[in-house]
């Protein structure tokens, strides 16, 4: 059984090739995936109008695979598809899609449906906006995204979805805001495998600070309410590096909303304090209030730290010194920052998986170069995990093996580099995952246990 | 209708073998109306097709790319390459798992599978995606050196007509390995089991030696999946060894499926057109007897490869020293099971051999879901016909639905029976059973409850599984459906099917 490793080359096991179109082990889906953004939504159940698997590859691959975080309410892969068949290619699909929704609002219930293509409607052309237009008139809670695989990855995917139900479902608003007010755009949910934890912990500390949240995706959601008073909150809050930067322009355009843009979502108290402290500037809610709360969340955090701090200090079997990370840029970077200024540890290589738009890269790199008062280091957008591992072959990571945050995908390299793995991004398929969350102050105490038990765990 | 190697598309199984995914009544019925027993279909659906039912809504089903990616994508020493945009791709994940997984269950070196996305955009839509394949083809020779590569093809590739056929062509002269494409867009097969025909279509096409150079008189191909390896010990006993196919199995044991001396398998919607087609190209015998599931199943089929393989009386011992081995242990569970009620929801023919095991152990079956139905297989031999076998050893069973994953009717399916538990493969379906209160024994281990060890198997695993009750019963108290009262109320999981139903009204 010795040659079931495919490689001949034996002077040079990996070659070094250059970037083409392929990707090999996928570090992100299609737009369609964003099937998950509706189900995320209490009460919302999606649509697909698209071939027989695409639901399923979908949900069992982003949500199952991934943490197996389940499919909830309206979830799953068996989301109403239309399961397009020769017949739907050749002469259209629409009339199709018109029975299935038909079909749906019998048999499901929901607070709103939202319709979500695939490539063959796309490339058929079918006229999905006036079918499902058929029943907005007759005052179906229903919305449609034309999501065909080739137009994008989920990220993309996922701000058509919110802008579908914002636009055709939402609708224009030009009365009062209510101060103290917030809309938060973050995380990607379920590909993110803790966002439901990393919500829940975000709303807590937002409301601890005096602010009212509409947090929008998960159990923490009010659903479709909540959605409705998008429009009458005060501002919107995009708390990623770039994912919901287009929502929040165009709610800016639509409602005459502002939003604070804060890139790094933070992990441990130093950061969630300072987030905090930009948040309550920004929205001029008591700052008082606020001081308070983070004055109570810090005691506590540090408690806590005091406690891991025995282990961090004293603990005689080596702990990781320099980390790898390979993910998508929300956790990408709150994870370098607090690797870094948390724990001291050197940053060896950071790689950014899930192709942010160009425009939003540079900004992206500088957050790198300034990752710490007295730290600098870099960063590398790549999709393609066979160069992403040789990226991480060929970094110097010292005299001592690397812990690696990444997917299941770097399992065998951190064997190979006889270093550590903690898995914290799809695909994670040996992480069950339910409420954990990394963020915030209560998820950085989380994720320490995890890293050190990983470490600790696997010492002997 | 025999197999055609000589087009490069493989006939879907509708073409074939009729094939319909909904379907419900008596199993007795089903099996009366499929061509094993009859040629016509009384209610005037012409030739040898069955009725099929149809209606207006529909639940995600699965694809037959998606069967093409966990059987070539799961062979070793390959490559396989997904033609498409990069959603399809998402399959990598799951089919990595499922692989890691089951090499570590049959003990070999665990590793990552080897799947390229060729990761199509909007303006290959336009302008075609060859030279993107060209290239793919190209990334994984260069990164890898494998024995082969596949290429899947996808609905968007498909549609566009690319033309994969002569870029594999040109690259496979080049590289001289095989360069195998399959085609297995979505929309040509109501059933996914059509992507275990387009893989077994192009790997007897390209890959198995034509010509081989020598026969292994004691090697039996077994067509499987991921499962636990046990063949090997049990065709030991006959003095077999097993060439386990096609997943997790190398290039090069995929080459030597022509030198055997016999075909085998644990699922015919799995092994149909593989074990046919071996034996129609390359005169390897399929074991024609009804699955090994069971007694009668396991007994027979035992028989029927020790005649082929001409180790009748090696079988003979092994049959009774089985037999006598597991009967204490199958007394004592058929005493634990009693007055426990099953229910079988899995792939077609497996489901077959599933409820004679639970039968055996004394388990009351009422009810099953099958994903499809199979009419008949590739080889048209009635000895294969696992539904009758079925029903002649074990009886009818009342509720037989065929109902390709979808949910929304398996509510109304369990109010009929009211089982204990499910048995479930795919996914779907027990989360459903889960918030009713009903715990599923996912079989992940597909080899779980074959032949006479398997009988015990399944027995000891629903007496874990009914322990698992209470969780699903907790669970049952404090969820609601996403189904409305309406369709809940009313029964019937075919209603929407039916020309008039109270729904109809409901909104005007």
């Amino acid at each position: 059984m010795a040659n079931t490793k495919i490689k001949t080359n034996k002077a040079n096991p990996f070659p070094i090739v250059q970037k083409t179109n392929s990707i090999q082990q996928i570090r992100y889906v299609c737009s369609i995936a964003a099937m998950h953004s509706a189900s995320a939504i209490p009460g919302v159940i999606p649509i697909t109008h698209c071939g027989p698997g695409c639901a399923d590859k979908q949900f069992m691959n982003v949500a199952f695979y991934n943490g197996f975080q389940g499919g909830g309410y309206g979830g799953g892969a068996v989301v109403p598809s239309t399961n397009a068949t020769e017949k739907e290619v050749v002469f259209g699909g629409a009339e199709r899609l018109r029975q299935l929704i038909d079909a749906s609002l019998k048999v499901l219930d929901a607070d709103l449906f939202v319709v979500l293509t695939g490539c063959i409607s796309d490339l058929v052309g079918d006229d999905v906006g006036s079918v499902v237009s058929e029943f907005q008139q007759q005052g179906v809670p229903i919305v449609f995204a034309e999501t065909g695989g080739f137009k994008g990855n989920n990220f993309i995917g996922h701000e058509m979805v919110t802008r579908a139900i914002i636009d055709q479902f939402v609708g224009d608003y030009s009365g009062p805001k209510e101060k103290g007010v917030v809309n938060v755009w973050s995380l990607l949910p379920y590909h993110n495998t803790f966002w439901r934890g990393d919500l829940r912990e975000i709303k807590r500390i937002l409301e601890g600070a005096g602010l009212k949240v509409n947090i929008l995706f998960g159990h923490d959601s009010q659903g479709v309410s909540e959605w409705r008073n998008i429009p009458t909150a005060q501002f919107n809050l995009v708390l990623s590096p770039w994912l919901g930067l287009q929502t929040a322009q165009h709610l800016e355009e639509k409602y005459g909303q502002p939003y604070l843009h804060i890139p790094v979502i933070p992990i441990g108290a130093k950061e969630t304090s300072a987030f905090l402290r930009k948040v309550v500037e920004f929205s001029g809610i008591d700052k008082a209030h606020a001081e308070s709360f983070i004055a109570q969340e810090e005691t506590s955090y540090y408690h806590y730290l005091e406690d891991f701090s025995d282990f961090y200090a004293e603990y005689w079997w080596g702990l990781p010194a320099q980390f790898a990370v390979v993910g998508d840029s929300a956790y990408n970077l709150a994870l370098t920052k607090f690797l870094v200024n948390q724990l001291g540890i050197i940053p060896g290589k950071q790689i950014i998986t899930e192709n942010p738009p160009e425009e939003y890269r540079e900004a992206i790199r500088e957050q790198y170069r300034n990752i710490a008062d007295d730290v600098s280091t870099d960063v590398e957008f790549e999709e393609d995990s066979y160069l992403i591992h040789q990226s991480i072959r060929q970094t110097k990571f010292g005299h001592k093996a690397p812990i690696i945050f990444g997917t299941t995908w770097e399992r065998d390299l951190a064997k190979e580099l006889k270093g550590a793995i903690v898995e914290v991004g799809f695909p994670a398929s040996y992480e069950v995952v339910i409420s954990r969350g990394y963020v915030g102050y209560r998820g950085a105490l989380t994720l320490l246990e995890k890293i050190y038990t990983t470490t600790v765990g696997a010492s002997a | 209708m025999a197999i055609n190697l000589n087009t490069a598309v493989v006939e879907s199984r509708e073409q074939r073998l009729g094939t319909i995914i909904a379907w419900d009544g008596a199993a007795v019925d089903l099996s009366k109306e499929s061509a094993y027993a009859r040629g016509n279909c009384e209610a005037g659906c012409g030739g040898r097709r069955l009725c099929e039912l149809s209606g207006p809504f529909t639940q995600g089903s699965v694809c037959s790319e998606q069967m093409v990616e966990c059987q070539a994508g799961n062979v070793r020493e390959a490559v396989l390459i997904q033609h498409s945009p990069i959603g399809c791709g998402a399959g990598q994940v799951i089919y990595n798992s499922i692989y890691r997984n089951g090499l570590a269950m049959r003990k070999l070196p665990v590793e990552n599978l080897h799947l390229i996305s060729t990761n199509l955009q909007e303006q290959d839509m336009i302008f075609g995606g060859v030279e993107k394949l060209e290239q793919s083809i190209r990334d994984a020779w260069e990164r890898h050196r494998p024995k082969a590569i596949f290429i899947a093809t996808s609905c968007a590739t498909g549609i566009i007509g690319d033309d994969v056929e002569s870029v594999a062509k040109k690259v496979e002269q080049e590289i001289g390995i095989p360069v195998v494409p399959l085609h297995s867009e979505g929309f040509k097969s109501k059933h996914w089991s059509t992507g275990f025909d387009a893989t077994q279509h192009g790997i007897m096409r390209q890959i198995v030696r034509k010509k081989p150079k020598k026969k292994q008189e004691d090697l039996v191909n077994v067509i499987a999946l991921w499962g636990t390896d046990v063949f090997t010990p049990m065709l030991k006993e006959l003095g077999l060894r097993v060439n386990y196919v096609v997943d997790l199995a190398t290039v090069g044991e995929l080459e030597q499926l022509s030198e055997a001396a016999a075909t085998v398998g644990f699922c015919y919607t799995l092994a149909s057109y593989l074990a046919a087609g071996l034996e129609q190209e390359f005169g390897v015998p399929e074991v024609k007897a009804p699955q090994p599931y069971g007694f009668a199943g396991t007994d027979a089929w035992i028989r029927e490869l020790a005649r082929i393989t001409h180790r009748e009386e090696q079988a003979e011992a092994y049959i009774a020293k089985e037999h006598a081995r597991i009967a204490p242990r199958l007394a004592e569970l058929r005493e634990k099971l009693k007055g426990i009620k099953g229910y079988v929801a899995t792939g077609s023919a497996y489901a077959h051999g599933l409820i004679g095991v639970l039968r055996e152990l004394g388990v009351e079956v009422n009810g099953s879901l099958v994903f499809h139905h199979d009419p008949i297989y590739d080889s048209h031999d009635p000895r294969q016909d696992s539904l009758a076998h079925l029903i002649d050893h074990y009886g009818d069973v009342s509720s037989f639905t065929v109902s390709n994953r979808q949910q929304y009717q398996f509510y109304g399916l369990l109010q009929r029976v009211n089982p204990d538990f499910i048995i479930i493969r795919h996914n779907g379906l027990a989360p459903l059973a889960s918030r009713l209160g009903i715990p599923a024994a996912p079989l992940g281990d597909e080899h779980h409850a074959l032949g006479y060890q398997g009988i015990l198997n399944l027995g000891e695993t629903i007496l874990e599984i009914l322990a698992h009750k209470k969780f699903h019963q907790d669970l049952a108290a404090h969820v609601k459906l996403p189904y409305k009262k309406e369709w809940l109320d009313l029964k019937d999981p075919f209603a929407l099917v039916k020309p008039e139903n109270t729904l109809d009204t409901e909104r005007a």
